[in-house]
């Protein structure tokens, strides 16, 4: 189903400099930016040191310096970024700071709107973020990206056939029919038939698990691993 | 004050970027599941509900008609019971909720406390067990909607509101008396059958999952609960609560009932929101003192405050009915009724802003109901109608 992920082309790449690794590395840094901003100013960075910090970091690894060393399984995307930064904090920033690459943004971040999900906490004792790790909130975030990438994803394929209507009223389906208005009262509304409607909610949900583990293929190094990594994402989503 | 939109399946409040305005971690659930629906991918995550014909095999005695709901702790299936002949609901524990040792004795205890429980305003326990390493409740079959699902249909007006809240509380005043502390009020259990008749479910379950207290533990994953509901000292220290953590929850209910909106923060009175008797207010703000001591003791006392203020509004009802024209009662004509609950209904259907919708339909473990397509209206109008009559007496 998944012969190759965007992470394992990486990974295979090795150094050998091969377009594809690196644009995949690209797409994934652009995808993943905001786990990692929020594990930067978890850490108690400025926002403004956290945005440099992000984008010396995405610098360092898009050299691929790192893929030189020994180790040629890297496991998951996930759990190398989290590896990763902290050794970066650790070891790479000072240095990175006084070469002054002078790299600027290596990709965008959007550091007002970063800003404004991190400080939204009316309820602290609900969201669970607020008495999180540094390393949990990245998690955490990471699998909120995750599945943004995917519904978004999904949406712009109702969108590329003129259903973006359809996709809207019929998303809150995909959690269940009585999480949303009866498939009956939809079909009024949208016009169709109820069989219609319980098609269409099928296909639906058949195409999000399907979108939802391509996603996750691309952050892991074989398609074995996919099952167990959505696992481990419910549990960090469910985690209090 | 700002509403927060929250989650239809399990209660918990959206975050903002959350994706396409929708829970996380429902979300991810739903991935879990195969083409049919009901099973996991490998049979590992247990968090699905089996298929009605797998539950069939545990169950002889049992006609198992459809999966009715699923939340974080098991599945309700409505089943017909061969001897006596009835619909029933029964609730069936995914196995991983009951890994610890202490879940059986807790369950045996727990379980046996609820199927002493007879009340008209409280879902009746048939039987329990176990199965196939897995508990279950044998429960009353309730044909009608939760109060979450109501709310979804349209907003309930006061006059509604004060008609469901004492039976909500004699249900309380009873259970309390009876040792029995429900400990997860929220409009998830509260149903409202199709002749308008209160019930509150799963009273006492959450003490039976030791749910409270899981809420702290870090990587849990059993906590299906939403703390938006819960009185301060039952998010602090779930072990000890009584009866008046209960008290506050119906506080929030209530709240809600009459706003739309939850008292979070520094919240408005009620009166301040919406036209109402201003001793509301102070019934309402009683339920949600912090501190437990400072709140109504029992809720037989918040029934009887409520049911001073209902009758002063029948009053003036009934004097408006002799001196002028007759109230625009929603009730008053059928077809007018039907048009009202199907245009609520259709706004709901498409909200110009679904990603900031705030008040939804909700299906959860909790819920012993099973709606077929379609019916949200004719029970709205149904329900409409018993307070109609409520009214009349």
């Amino acid at each position: 189903m998944f012969a190759t992920t965007q992470w394992s082309v990486v990974l295979t790449a090795g150094r050998g400099d091969i377009p594809q690794a690196q644009d995949a590395l690209e797409k994934l840094c652009r995808t993943y930016w905001y786990p990692l901003y929020a594990y930067v100013r978890r850490r108690g960075y400025s926002p403004a040191d956290a945005e440099d910090l992000t984008q010396e970091f995405f610098a360092w690894l898009l050299e691929r310096k790192w893929l030189g060393k020994a180790d040629p399984q890297r496991g998951r995307f996930r759990s190398f970024l989290l590896t990763s930064i902290s050794n970066f904090l650790a070891n790479e920033w000072d240095k990175a700071r006084t070469q002054k690459r002078g790299g600027g943004k290596v990709i965008s971040l959007e550091r007002d709107e970063a800003e404004n999900r991190l400080t939204w906490q009316p309820l602290s004792y609900c969201i669970p973020e607020s008495s999180f790790t540094p390393e949990q909130s990245f998690e955490w975030r990471w699998a909120l990206t995750l599945l943004d990438q995917v519904m978004g994803r999904l949406s712009v394929e109702f969108e590329q056939e003129g259903k973006k209507e359809l996709f809207d009223a019929l998303k809150p389906c995909l959690l269940g029919e009585s999480s949303t208005q009866p498939y009956a009262t939809l079909a009024t509304k949208l016009g169709m038939t109820e069989g219609a409607i319980k098609v269409t909610v099928h296909r639906l949900r058949q195409r999000y698990r399907q979108l939802l583990r391509e996603e996750i293929a691309g952050t892991v190094a074989a398609p074995e691993e996919v099952e167990e990594e959505l696992r481990y994402l419910f549990a960090v989503l469910t985690r209090r | 004050m700002e509403a927060h939109p929250v989650c239809p399946i399990c209660g918990t409040p959206i975050v903002p970027g959350a994706p396409q305005g929708m829970c996380p971690e429902c979300l991810l659930r739903a991935g879990f599941e195969t083409k049919s629906g009901h099973k996991s991918t490998d049979g590992k995550s247990a968090s699905v509900p089996m298929a009605a014909e797998e539950v069939a095999t545990f169950f002889p005695q049992l006609e198992i008609m459809e999966l009715a709901g699923q939340g974080g702790m098991g599945a309700v299936y409505k089943v017909r019971e061969r001897e006596p002949n009835r619909i029933a609901a029964l609730k069936f524990l995914f196995p991983e909720k009951q890994a610890s040792p202490q879940f059986a004795e807790r369950f045996e205890r727990e379980a046996r406390m609820l199927a002493a429980l007879t009340h008209p305003h409280i879902v009746t326990v048939y039987d329990f067990g176990k199965v196939n390493k897995r508990c279950y409740l044998l429960m009353e079959y309730v044909d009608g909607l939760t109060l979450r699902q109501l709310f979804r249909a349209r907003k309930l007006s006061p006059r509604e509101t004060l008609e469901i809240v004492p039976r909500l509380c004699e249900a309380l005043q009873y259970a309390h008396e009876q040792g029995v502390v429900h400990r997860d009020i929220k409009p998830e259990n509260i149903l409202l059958d199709k002749n308008g008749r209160v019930k509150v479910a799963d009273f006492g379950i959450a003490k039976m999952l030791n749910l409270p207290g899981n809420l702290t533990l870090t990587g849990s994953m059993d906590v299906v609960g939403t703390p938006l509901y819960m009185a301060p000292e039952q998010i602090e220290n779930p072990q000890v609560v009584d009866c008046r953590a209960d008290i506050y929850s119906l506080g929030v209910v209530f709240y809600e009932m009459l706003t739309g909106e939850l008292p979070l923060g520094k919240f408005l009175p009620p009166s301040q929101k919406i036209e109402i008797d201003p001793r509301l207010d102070e019934v309402v703000i009683h339920a949600l003192e912090k501190e437990p001591d400072r709140r109504y003791q029992q809720a037989g006392q918040m029934k009887t405050d409520v049911e001073t203020i209902l009758q002063t509004m029948r009053q003036r009802e009934e004097s408006r009915a002799r001196t002028g024209p007759a109230p625009a009662a929603r009730t008053a004509r059928p077809a007018a009724l039907v048009a009202e609950a199907q245009a609520a209904a259709a706004r709901v259907a498409l909200p110009p802003k679904p990603a900031r919708r705030r008040s939804q339909a909700s299906r959860s473990f909790g819920i012993t109901i099973a709606i077929a397509a379609g019916v949200i209206v004719v029970f709205t109008v149904l329900l409409l109608a018993a307070f109609h009559l409520l009214r009349s007496k």
